[in-house]
């Protein structure tokens, strides 16, 4: 049993279900994050455990508390919106103060938190401003240092970030991490930038249509995606359609081409449709030392991203792109050449049909 | 290419501020012909006497003639009781239909009413009144016949203070609503919602964080209100004859009646009118973007 325990937790709009049969365990100090398309029910799971919205089933139990019914401000769980919603009649400082004179704690006690909370936030210089002064970053450490000045059990952030331009995100991304790590904090973090969940979380819940679709570290959800969506939903990804020839030796043929994993799936018969999935930076160029699928293909396009060189082939009658690291020394096929790609026996996923 | 750009694009920015400025022109013109001429005039007037003469004599008056005063004092009165009655009603009003929660057509009938009422004043609004109101009014007939309640015999009176008073609420109150329900619609929801995470009540929430962004809206529509009824004329005459001397009934007398007629003391009268408008409107319009500058 974790530390935050939602079981069974679903959710119905008048005759819509958002969220359903939803569980989920989290330590205490981890850092998770909710991950998914919109509309895929993040927002509204955090809110129940922020308590604005009741579950029509399930159990929220928090510390060994059920806190399933209990009013928001009944609990001690912090929330950061994405418009950061500060108190625009406030002050940083007033802001940061509120939760603590809410709760009537001594004022010299309520002084020295909200200074602590301004210095773990670097905003000192900002300590007088009213929200309207700042930029959306500063305001968003406002709303941070407001959320924490409380001692929550739970911070809950809600699309901090979404707002905000993209190097900021970056930075203020790596701060709030530091400042959760910093105070052992437990947090949920919803997000449906990929990019920021796996570079950010110690675990990532990745949402589909108001269930878990896959639960893991960024690594596990990256490499080993368990379900299509998934590994289309997190990273590019090339999949196709293919015939299960050897479940065993997890032989798997796409437009006469014939693939080998690794990866097997239980539960694979001879003549199962499945889906392969290849991520482009998985295959390269086929060398002198044969490996394990060597296929022929067409090179179709060349597109520079910058680091990245994506390669557009056809294998079979199937399009695939393929990633390269730039470099200037790089010897690119001509568009148009029939050539060899190859990648690991790894590389390849077997995906269960949706 | 740059030293090229640059002159081009100063002339053209400066063209566009040419003709930002000739879109303004009418509304330069209409304060100047309407309301700075008319009142540097009545202000320059105050100051000279019948002959043309300065003299010291009508400001003076505004402060002795005690009939001036207290007129003065019973407009003041009157307006600052529609002010904040009226502005207390709209506020509730216009929270009922925005987050009261009440049904949206409700809302859109209750808009559409204020902002006609709020224009509905004068001879119109003050027979609207005696009709309803007054001794044969058909609602002080209904109070009597029906609930055997005779208001006029328990002390009401439409053509006093208070009847006035309810008389001017009627325009007052719409004005309130119309400014107040936009500025309650700004409130946000994560406000609400932040405010509830850190511990607070409903009621916290509303003392703390919802009233003081509100405040200076509702202070400032109740100056507003005021110097609405300040100047409000027609429909006192209409409605009480004279028989309350309201500082714009008595203005009127000064300037174009047969008994009191002295001019320079209505110019006189007319500019400390001007000036407690003009204190109010300023009052509105600091309140009033100080909260904008907030919710910016
Ligand atoms: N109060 C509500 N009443 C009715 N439907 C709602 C309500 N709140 C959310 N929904 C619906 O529930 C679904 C999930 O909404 P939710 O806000 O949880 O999605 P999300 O994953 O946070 O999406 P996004 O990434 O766009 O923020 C949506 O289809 C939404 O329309
Ligand atoms: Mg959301």
């Amino acid at each position: 049993m974790g530390y935050l325990t939602l079981s069974k937790i679903s959710k119905q709009f008048a005759d819509a279900v958002v969220v359903q049969d939803f569980n989920l365990s989290i330590e205490k100090g981890e850092f998770v994050s909710f991950l998914g398309p919109s509309g895929c029910g993040k927002t509204t799971t955090l809110r129940m455990v922020a308590g604005f919205e009741v579950p029509t089933s399930g159990q929220i139990i928090l510390d060994g508390a059920d806190i399933t019914d209990k009013a928001p401000n009944q609990r001690n769980v912090g929330m950061i919106f994405q418009a950061y919603a500060l108190f625009p009649n406030m002050t940083v400082v007033q802001n940061i103060g509120f939760g603590l004179r809410i709760r009537k704690e001594p004022e010299p006690a309520i002084k020295e938190r909200v200074a602590e909370m301004l210095s773990l936030t670097h905003l000192e210089k900002h300590a007088d401003k009213y929200p309207y002064q700042l930029s959306g970053g500063q305001q968003q450490r406002v709303a941070l240092a407001r959320a924490l000045a409380n001692h929550p059990q739970v911070l809950l952030l809600d699309e901090p970030l979404s707002a905000l331009d993209a190097k900021i995100r970056v930075s203020l991304r790596s701060e709030i991490r530091m400042i959760q790590k910093k105070l052992g904090i437990t947090a949920i973090f919803v997000t449906h930038d990929q990019e920021e969940a796996l570079s950010i979380s110690d675990r990532i819940v990745v949402m589909n249509e108001g269930r878990e679709e896959q639960v893991g570290t960024p690594f596990e959800i990256y490499n080993f995606p368990k379900t299509a969506f998934v590994a289309n939903f997190v990273g590019t990804l090339n999949t196709a359609e293919a015939e299960m020839v050897d479940p065993v030796k997890g032989i798997v043929k796409m437009d006469g081409v014939q693939f080998e994993s690794a990866n097997q799936v239980e539960g694979q018969k001879r003549g199962d449709r499945v889906s392969i999935a290849i991520r482009p930076e998985r295959f390269s160029f086929a060398s002198e030392q044969k490996k394990a699928n060597v296929v022929d293909c067409k090179i179709e396009n060349i597109t520079f991203l910058g680091s990245v060189v994506r390669i557009q082939i056809t294998i079979g009658r199937t399009k695939f792109n393929m990633d390269t690291f730039n470099n200037p020394f790089l010897e690119l096929p001509k568009i148009g050449a029939v050539t060899q790609v190859t990648c690991s026996r790894e590389a390849v996923l077997i995906l269960d049909r949706q | 290419m740059a030293q090229i750009a640059l002159p081009a694009s100063r002339r053209s920015t400066s063209t566009v501020s040419a003709k930002k400025w000739l879109g303004a022109l009418p509304f330069f013109l209409f304060a100047i012909l309407f309301l700075i001429w008319p009142s540097a005039r009545l202000m320059i007037d105050a100051f000279l006497d019948g002959q043309g003469r300065f003299t010291l004599d009508n400001l003076a008056q505004l402060f002795q003639n005690q009939t001036i005063v207290s007129s003065y004092l019973l407009s003041i009165q009157i307006s600052a009781v529609t002010a904040i009655g009226g502005g207390i009603f709209g506020f509730f009003l216009a929270y009922s239909v925005t987050i009261g929660g009440l049904p949206k057509p409700l809302r859109s009938m209750l808009i559409t009413f204020s902002a006609v009422a709020s224009n509905f004043a004068g001879v119109p609004l003050a027979f609207a009144f005696v009709a309803t109101l007054g001794r044969t009014g058909f609602i002080t007939a209904i109070l009597k016949n029906i609930f055997g309640v005779n208001i006029y015999t328990a002390g009401f009176n439409l053509y006093s203070f208070l009847g006035l008073s309810l008389t001017y609420m009627y325009f007052q109150f719409p004005l309130m609503v119309l400014i107040m329900a936009p500025a309650l619609d700004a409130l946000k929801k994560e406000w609400r919602e932040a405010a509830e995470n850190l511990g607070a009540t409903v009621f916290q929430y509303w003392w703390h964080v919802a009233l003081p962004i509100l405040m200076p809206s509702i202070l400032g529509t109740m100056f507003l209100l005021f110097a609405n009824s300040f100047g409000a004329y027609a429909t006192a005459y209409a409605l009480t004859g004279g028989s309350l001397p309201l500082i714009t009934i008595q203005l009127r007398a000064q300037i174009q009646g047969d008994v009191l007629h002295n001019p320079s003391l209505g110019y006189a009268m007319a500019m400390g009118m001007i000036i407690v408008m003009a204190v109010s409107t300023i009052g509105y319009i600091w309140l009033q973007s100080r909260s904008e500058r907030w919710l910016k």
